[in-house]
């Protein structure tokens, strides 16, 4: 059975946002390569920024995608845009340089054929369901790249599965000590997948707000950059994971709290230890 | 042998481990209307009942549960590899697991209420306030026992996974455990006290959930009361057996040939069947058929 769920209208038209999360998770995710060109680690945040971008045009999709009647789809879009992605973002992490654009063109790949199976196959007919999961696809691979760069400094698949271990004083280089040899990526998984439907899943409702939904997309993005600026501990140096932690907390406390600001400007009413109100007339 | 009878040790205390997550998983899910309750839930002041409930929709038990157990093995993972004690490491990382969870709890209660707020359905902050620091309290003692049980199958049992897959795979198992096994004790029983019993849910009464107490007006931890009695005992069960039986077919069964425990999963799952069918239609002859009431009262 599926509910039709209202969402608000206006704000800002989808177009726009679709340009800005593309170009700005991009770019975010190019600027690790600084990392690369200096010889250093500290630049592995830009990574998160990107998945953070990628998310609240990801957030903005599922909007648009499940306006038509997919009440329990909301976590499976998100399951299904990192599901794709994943896939996506590994075989593009193997293509060096040009791994972020390799990676945008087989998710979109990938998540064409998922929408052609969704609309014709299995017969959903949903009009907007094939460029939304191509949408969601992109937004999930540049999710798992962006959140995988940051854990381990780039986005090329030798430093995902490349790991040091110390023993004996001496530093040997490991598989299993890696992002992926660790299944760090499973943890990546999870928090891009949870994170990207939780937004929209949260907000929606006939008093669901443009600002409040992306707001909160915002901040599932940073909250998810705190584990894994945690977890980069373990593959980075000390100082440049502890930038990316600072980094993280700044950013989730600010949208976290603009978020809810937000909350309490639409909420019908903000009461504390107060009793049910029942409505005029009675239930 | 001894091996074997080491191997069933591990078996039996990982079995414990899971009871006891799942007892707690259900508990911290039904106080805050996660899962199948939630609907009612989120329906209620749609048709004019104002409630006092907790209402924290991440997603479905099993994605928020294979998130919460595989962020918490995924950083101890970061931990122990960073040299640090596996006891400590599975400590830090749950309660910073607990900490993603609380905040998502805190966001998703925000985000459905300020959403209803055509129907007059107003943020009660002490809701948030006490509620969710119970929701942690449970989810870390979930979350602990799920990544310590995954840590000693890794490295009692040597299973081949990386924990943080492990506790992927097994969080995913433990929501599954606790939605299918606990959730109808609170969302059929509970939540629709006003109904009679056996009625279902008509569409007249969607919404209609208890929303006052003996003395009072009903919150989520008269439901976490409910849930800690009969839910979450029923889905400790359930998950423990679930894992006990997955271990122990292993250990015991593999020694004698490669398709061992295969086959044995098989004859696990033909039993139980039997014995799920035995019950079914031993309730069905007891209780009753549901037949249409006589006279509409209500």
């Amino acid at each position: 059975m599926s509910v039709k769920i209202e969402v608000g209208a206006g704000g800002i038209p989808h177009n726009r946002i679709l340009i800005y999360g593309l170009v700005g998770s991009l770019v975010l995710i190019y600027l690790t390569y600084l990392n690369t060109y200096f010889q250093t680690e500290y630049f592995a945040f830009f990574g998160g920024l990107a998945a953070v971008a990628a998310l609240i045009w990801g957030t903005d999709t599922i909007k648009h995608l499940c306006s038509y009647g997919l009440g329990t789809g909301v976590p499976s879009a998100g399951m299904i845009a990192l599901g794709s992605g994943v896939i996506a973002a590994l075989f593009g992490a193997t293509t060096g340089i040009f791994a972020p654009i390799v990676t945008i063109v087989i998710a979109a790949i990938i998540g064409a054929v998922a929408g052609i199976m969704a609309n014709h196959v299995v017969r959903m007919d949903i009009p907007v369901m094939i460029v939304s999961l191509i949408e969601l696809a992109i937004v999930g691979a540049m999710t798992v790249l962006g959140l995988a760069a940051m854990a381990c400094g780039t986005f090329e698949f030798l430093g995902m599965i490349t790991g040091t271990v110390s023993f004996l004083g001496f530093t040997v280089q490991t598989y299993e000590t890696s992002v992926i040899g660790g299944s760090i990526i499973a943890v990546i998984f999870m928090l891009g997948a949870i994170a990207i439907q939780h937004s929209f899943n949260a907000c929606l409702g006939p008093g669901e707000q443009q600002d409040r939904t992306l707001m909160l997309a915002a901040e599932c993005g940073f909250l998810s950059m705190i584990p894994v600026a945690i977890i980069s501990f373990a593959f980075i140096g000390t100082y440049a994971a502890l930038v990316a932690l600072v980094i993280s907390i700044v950013g989730w406390f600010y949208t976290y709290r603009k978020y809810i600001v937000l909350s309490k400007r639409d909420a019908y009413a903000w009461l504390d230890a107060k009793p049910i109100l029942e409505p005029k007339g009675g239930a | 042998m001894e091996e074997i009878v080491f191997g069933i040790g591990i078996t039996a205390l990982a079995g414990a481990l899971a009871t006891v997550a799942g007892a707690a998983e259900d508990t911290e899910s039904d106080i805050g209307s996660q899962g199948d309750p939630n609907s009612q839930v989120q329906l209620a002041p749609q048709m004019g009942y104002i409630h006092r409930i907790f209402n924290k929709a991440v997603a479905g038990e099993p994605p928020a549960y294979g998130l919460w157990v595989a962020l918490g093995a995924g950083l101890a993972w970061a931990f122990m590899a960073m040299q640090i004690n596996p006891i400590l490491a599975i400590v830090l990382g749950s309660a910073l697991a607990v900490f993603v969870q609380g905040v998502y709890a805190t966001t998703a209660y925000l985000g459905r209420t300020a959403s209803l707020a055509k129907f007059g359905q107003p943020v009660y902050i002490d809701i948030l306030k006490s509620m969710t620091t119970v929701t942690m309290a449970h989810a870390f003692v979930a979350i602990f026992t799920t990544v310590a049980m995954c840590h000693l199958i890794i490295s009692a049992l040597g299973h081949p996974f990386p924990l943080p897959l492990l506790g992927l795979v097994w969080g995913i198992a433990l929501g599954a455990a606790g939605s299918a096994t606990g959730n109808p004790f609170y969302g059929k029983e509970r939540q629709y006290q006003e109904q009679k019993f056996g009625a279902g849910v008509p569409i007249s009464a969607s919404g209609n959930i208890v929303r006052y107490a003996e003395a009072g007006q009903r919150n989520s931890l008269d439901n976490g009361f409910f849930s800690a009695k009969l839910g979450g005992p029923a889905s400790g069960i359930c998950f423990g057996l679930i894992v006990f039986f997955e271990l122990w077919r292993t250990v015991v069964f593999e020694e004698l040939n490669i398709w061992g425990p295969i086959v044995v999963g098989v004859v696990v799952i033909l039993i139980f069947a039997i014995i799920d069918r035995y019950i079914e239609v031993w309730a069905r002859k007891n209780f009753g058929p549901y037949t249409a009431p006589e006279e509409a009262s209500s």
